[in-house]
């Protein structure tokens, strides 16, 4: 963790494998890329086993080009599919247990504000509708109220995609799925809601569409856990398996979702509103002068 | 046999969109050359899903990228 731990002492650059060496002559630490550049610079996050056409899997490469610090940010994720993909970067990762990822954040957020106290380390649990609003919802919750600075992300798919299609509490009503043949008979939970009201400071709800858009929610939830409190993002990254989605109408499915249920929304408090405004406003003097 | 994206560079040469770069689910895929202002596949990683071929030809009609099936000696 740490610049200084990613470059290797000299003379031993030459016998590192070519992807280690890539990423420290072409890759993003230390420097702030803009997602944009997203297939022109070397990227953390490694070949990894996910599907083909996998829409978690574009979250996850995009979560990972939007860090605003990836060499001071360590991953927390748990059994599910964005493991697969989350545990091959060159960013720490810790596996939870199932549903314990927001305990064991909580802890290791607290443990890094002693061991650190005058540097900003970023702790990130992302993890899956079942980690953590079903099997984890206690703990989540339970983080939230207690005002954990650490940022939680529901990669939602809606369903247990890895262990053959049962439905979870984030499946949509009515929904027919492999292991819940008469459909399901209860609502959506509404995690956005849940995340207000237990005291979250920044909630968001996308569809990963727009680039840029993902970029900027990531990087704010990052930073508004860093001063002020739990932040929550629900993104929606279907299982084009589990609900039989050609891998190329991936994209075409979100945008459809987009439009029907899953609408941008992005709740914050009155502190975190004015300082998003004021580093902003720092962001854009500084790029002017340039 | 592997099925993979493969791009028509000349023709994506006179775009210079980056856009397919910016959507597929691969890192280190579909990358963009800069002198030669044209995306490329790294075929070995390439997982055949077909997300590019939707946002170049369906949703900007520019047709630059096509599936081919490639063997192990190509």
């Amino acid at each position: 963790m740490g610049l200084k731990y990613i470059q290797p002492a000299p003379g031993f650059k030459e016998y590192l494998p070519k992807d280690y060496v890539d990423l420290i002559d072409f890759g993003p630490f230390g420097k702030e890329v803009d997602v944009q550049y997203m297939g022109q610079y070397k990227e953390i996050l490694e070949e990894h086993p996910m599907c083909a056409g996998c829409w978690m899997a574009y979250f996850v490469r995009v979560f990972y080009a939007s860090l605003p610090n990836p060499e001071d940010t360590i991953v927390i994720g748990t059994a599910g599919c964005a493991r697969l993909a989350l545990s091959q970067a060159a960013v720490p990762f810790i596996y939870g247990n199932y549903g314990d990822t927001n305990a064991v954040a909580s802890g290791l957020t607290r443990a890094l504000n002693i061991r650190f106290p005058d540097k900003n380390k970023d702790v990130v649990v992302v993890a899956g509708d079942g980690g953590l609003m079903d099997i984890g919802f206690s703990m989540t919750l339970h983080s939230w109220f207690r005002k954990e600075k650490f940022t939680t992300i529901m990669v939602d798919n809606e369903v247990y995609g890895n262990t053959g299609g049962q439905e979870s509490g984030m499946s949509p009503k009515g929904v027919q799925l492999k292991m819940a043949p008469k459909g399901k008979k209860f609502e959506k939970i509404p995690a956005t809601e849940l995340a207000k009201l237990a005291g979250c400071v920044y909630v968001v709800k996308i569809a990963p569409t727009n680039i840029k858009r993902v970029a900027k929610v990531i990087k704010r939830a990052v930073l508004a856990a860093r001063h002020f409190g739990p932040t929550f993002i629900h993104a929606y990254t279907s299982c084009n398996i589990e609900y039989s989605i050609p891998t190329e109408e991936v994209l075409k499915d979100a945008r459809e979702r987009e439009k029907k249920d899953f609408g941008f929304e992005e709740y914050m408090t009155d502190e975190v509103r004015e300082y998003f405004e004021e580093i902003e406003k720092k962001e854009k003097e500084a790029k002017a002068k340039k | 046999m592997y099925y993979v994206a493969r791009v028509d560079e000349e023709k994506c040469a006179t775009y210079k969109c980056k856009q397919c770069t910016l959507f597929c689910p691969e890192a280190n895929t579909l990358m963009f050359d800069d002198d030669r202002n044209t995306a490329w596949v790294n075929e070995p990683r390439c997982k055949g899903c077909a997300l590019c071929v939707y946002v170049c030809s369906d949703l900007l009609k520019r047709d630059c990228i096509e599936m081919v099936m490639v063997t192990a000696e190509d």
